[in-house]
């Protein structure tokens, strides 16, 4: 603390300046009610404006960072309740009061804020119950828009892989709270919509008070969820009243947790329910074909039953017809007229058989014994004359009679040629004189013609 | 015929060609085709019950120009 009697010579302006924040240092974590006005954006992503009473002015300001997490922006003509500390710029002279919590004056003002915007939509028809869509039965990945800080993504994600242990989640981190939460939450609803990387959507944040919901009230977000094609599950927090974001959404659930189970079902029953089904296919195709196999079997049954008078009477028919055809046959009837034919000659055979025989018999009767002697006689005694007669003319014939009336006959002794000649033989040669009883060899002496 | 749908649209197939066996009058050989097609309705359900991956993907926002 500068007292005058030790000044002993002047301060630098900066010494002053170092000076005065020093003093200003106990103006922390005040509160500073009043409108705002001039408010603007910088390059940098902080806000400067007015605070005002009606009398007095002091300059606002809100760093980036400390924009991103406030639960509403200053906006020119609303009374806030600022939380910040009192800073003096040296470089610039002024002092400014830098905020570091935002909180709406009058709550009530907001709520009826709120509630003209719910009638307005309600009036539009955006929480009526056939405007929602319907969350898929299996989908192939789940999007989550939440804080990358929350607990928010473990208890989802562990939700949905007890579930479903292959299910595929995709994280959209948005700011849930702030200034810039709805605009981040608008943003990730189209950018889900856009890269359709899941089939639903979860939008979660682990509760908090009306202030801190304060982006899931926006008309922005409102907006964004009604134009999204995914579904929408909410799942803001069991703390809380329903926002607007619950009522425009597809689904309400309190917690993740419960939107998990909500989004996505549980493999093992899907499982279960198809091997249920797989169980009733194979029972229904084996029960047919028991079925089909029983009727056959009894078709069969039946036809074994059947089958023996049906052949016994075919086997008759076909026997009756072998007969009457056998006896209509040419060839049976060739046969059996060849056999009448063969019987007549049989009996004719046998009949003349009998009458030669008895034929005979009278024959043989009828030659008597002295007729056959007569006959006999008289054949002989024809014969012995005939034989008589040839010997009477044999005799006369003979040579033998001339010869024995002194005639001879001379015969060449070799060749036995009866000589008629002289000129037949020669001298010396000998001969063969027949006489009339007995003969005589003889040799030639001379040959006189 | 199978490729497209998805696994709510295959199991309700699936149910339909049950109810027709089960309800149905069908004969021997439409029951078997009947059972060939849930036989494929089920498959593609149980295939679709495998085609997610499981992965966690994060998609950070687009680096903003506001900060």
């Amino acid at each position: 603390m500068l007292r005058p009697e030790e000044a002993q010579r002047p301060f630098t302006v900066t010494e002053l300046a170092n000076e005065i924040k020093r003093e200003l240092r106990p103006l922390t974590a005040l509160l500073v009610k009043g409108e705002v006005s001039g408010m603007k954006r910088g390059a940098k992503g902080h806000y400067g404006f007015a605070i005002k009473d009606g009398q007095s002015l002091i300059n606002g300001f809100l760093y980036a960072d400390d924009a991103r997490r406030v639960t509403t922006l200053p906006e020119d003509g609303q009374v806030f309740v600022f939380r910040g500390r009192v800073d003096f710029w040296p470089q610039y002279g002024t002092v400014r009061f830098v905020v570091d919590q935002i909180e709406f004056d009058d709550v009530g003002k907001l709520r009826a804020r709120l509630e003209e915007l719910k009638r307005r939509l309600e009036a539009e028809g955006a929480f009526a119950a056939g405007r929602k869509r319907r969350l898929p039965f299996l989908p192939r990945a789940v999007a989550l828009l939440t804080s990358p800080t929350g607990a928010v993504i473990h208890d989802l994600q562990e939700t949905i892989w007890e579930r479903y242990p292959n299910m595929g989640v995709v994280v959209y981190p948005v700011q849930v709270q702030g200034a810039a939460a709805p605009m981040s939450v608008a943003r990730a609803l189209r950018r889900c919509n856009q890269e359709q990387l899941a089939d639903v959507i979860v939008l979660a944040r682990g509760g908090g008070s009306f202030e801190e919901l304060y982006a899931f009230n926006t008309e922005l977000v409102a907006r964004a969820i009604l134009e999204s094609r995914l579904p929408v599950v909410t799942a803001l927090g069991h703390t809380s009243d329903r926002t607007v974001a619950d009522l425009v959404g597809d689904a309400e659930c309190r917690t993740p947790t419960e939107a998990g189970a909500r989004v996505v079902p549980k493999k093992s029953d899907l499982l279960l329910q198809l091997h249920e089904r797989g169980r009733r296919l194979d029972r229904e195709i084996t029960q047919r074909v028991a079925r089909a196999a029983d009727r056959l079997m009894n078709k069969k049954q039946r036809l074994v039953l059947l089958l023996p008078a049906l052949v016994r009477q075919r086997v008759e028919r076909l026997a009756r017809a072998a007969t009457e055809l056998g006896r209509l046959s040419p060839l049976a009837q060739v046969a059996r007229r060849e056999e009448a034919l063969r019987d007549r000659g049989r009996r004719l055979n046998s009949a003349a058989a009998t009458r030669l025989a008895r034929s005979r018999n009278e024959l043989a009767k009828r030659r008597a014994a002295d007729r056959l002697d007569r006959a006999l006689t008289e054949r002989f005694g024809a014969a012995l004359q005939g034989l008589e007669h040839r010997r009477q003319r044999l005799v006369a014939l003979s040579p033998d009679g001339v010869l024995s009336r002194g005639y001879s006959i001379t015969q060449d002794a070799e060749s036995g040629a009866v000589l008629r000649s002289s000129a037949e033989t020669a001298a010396n040669r000998r001969v063969q004189i027949r006489l009339g009883a007995g003969r005589v060899g003889a040799r030639v002496d001379e040959v006189e013609s | 015929m199978s490729e497209e749908l998805t696994y709510e649209q295959a199991l309700e197939k699936l149910d339909e060609k049950l109810k027709l066996l089960e309800d149905g009058d069908l004969s021997l050989e439409d029951a078997l085709k009947a059972v060939d097609q849930a036989r494929i309705y089920l498959k593609v359900c149980t295939d679709r019950l495998e085609v997610a991956r499981k992965k966690i993907e994060i998609r950070a926002e687009p680096e903003s120009t506001e900060s």
